[in-house]
């Protein structure tokens, strides 16, 4: 199996309007973000963080980074959140996409990232670059 | 309610930057930052559009600029707890880089 594109877990779009997360910086729920090999298998109907096929590697722990969240806002009639950029320093692991996940409501899968293609650091820093925080770009947002 | 969450259809993505043998530099770093404080939109009037742009390529300066000065900062504060240390060889590396 292999990545196929961006999404949101349809369990998340159910969670949010049960109030399971919070993306309140500070007080809010913590997101982390997995990684994983092309020979992971994800689909809309993934529910939870798995480590089946996740990267590992100098600099890389299991379960990932924490994300830092950014408090969601609006623009416009969009409402959107967003979180700050995420290093893993001095790294050398090769990845091909993550999952965010809740960490706080159990393991819940928020959104699954495809990279494109095979993404590798060796001895070096791997960033994940979070887009423009609007109402036409932002990681997760409700229109 | 609607979301949008597919590539392509106006949805979501991220892109991956790395490294290999060093860490990011400060214009690289800037240029990331830049991103994030100023967004241009494609559909911004041409003019608008020109002094946006403009705008942008100074910001990203000065956060390069003031990068630079954080980083040649801290390795006054790394060299100097080196050489407190006992490892003034390894200061002098620091520095050098």
């Amino acid at each position: 199996m292999a990545f196929t594109g961006n999404f949101m877990c349809t369990s998340f779009k159910q969670e949010l309007l049960t109030a399971t997360h919070d993306f309140t910086n500070g007080t809010g729920d913590a997101f982390k973000l997995a990684m994983y090999t092309n020979s992971a298998s994800f689909t809309a109907a993934t529910t939870a963080y798995t480590v089946t096929n996740e990267v590992s590697g100098t600099g890389y722990s299991a379960g990932g980074g924490t994300l830092t969240n950014v408090t969601p806002t609006t623009s416009g009639t969009t409402a959107l959140t967003d979180f700050a950029d995420l290093t893993f320093s001095s790294a050398t692991i090769t990845a091909r996409g993550a999952m965010i996940y809740n960490s706080t409501a159990g393991t819940n899968a928020v959104v699954i990232l495809d990279f494109g293609s095979d993404k590798t650091s060796t001895a070096g820093d791997f960033t994940i670059v979070f887009p423009t925080a609007d109402a036409s770009n932002a990681i997760i947002r409700i229109a | 309610m609607s979301f949008t969450d597919a590539i392509g259809t106006g949805g979501f993505s991220v892109s991956v930057a790395t490294t290999s043998h060093r860490g990011f530099t400060p214009a690289e770093v800037a240029a990331r930052c830049t991103n994030r404080i100023v967004a241009v939109a494609d559909t911004a009037p041409p003019a608008i559009r020109q002094q946006a742009e403009a705008f942008r390529g100074h910001v990203e300066k000065v956060v390069e600029f003031y990068m630079q000065e954080a980083v040649n900062s801290d390795r006054t504060t790394v060299c100097n707890a080196l050489t407190e240390a006992g490892h003034p060889e390894l200061a002098t590396l620091i520095r050098s880089l």
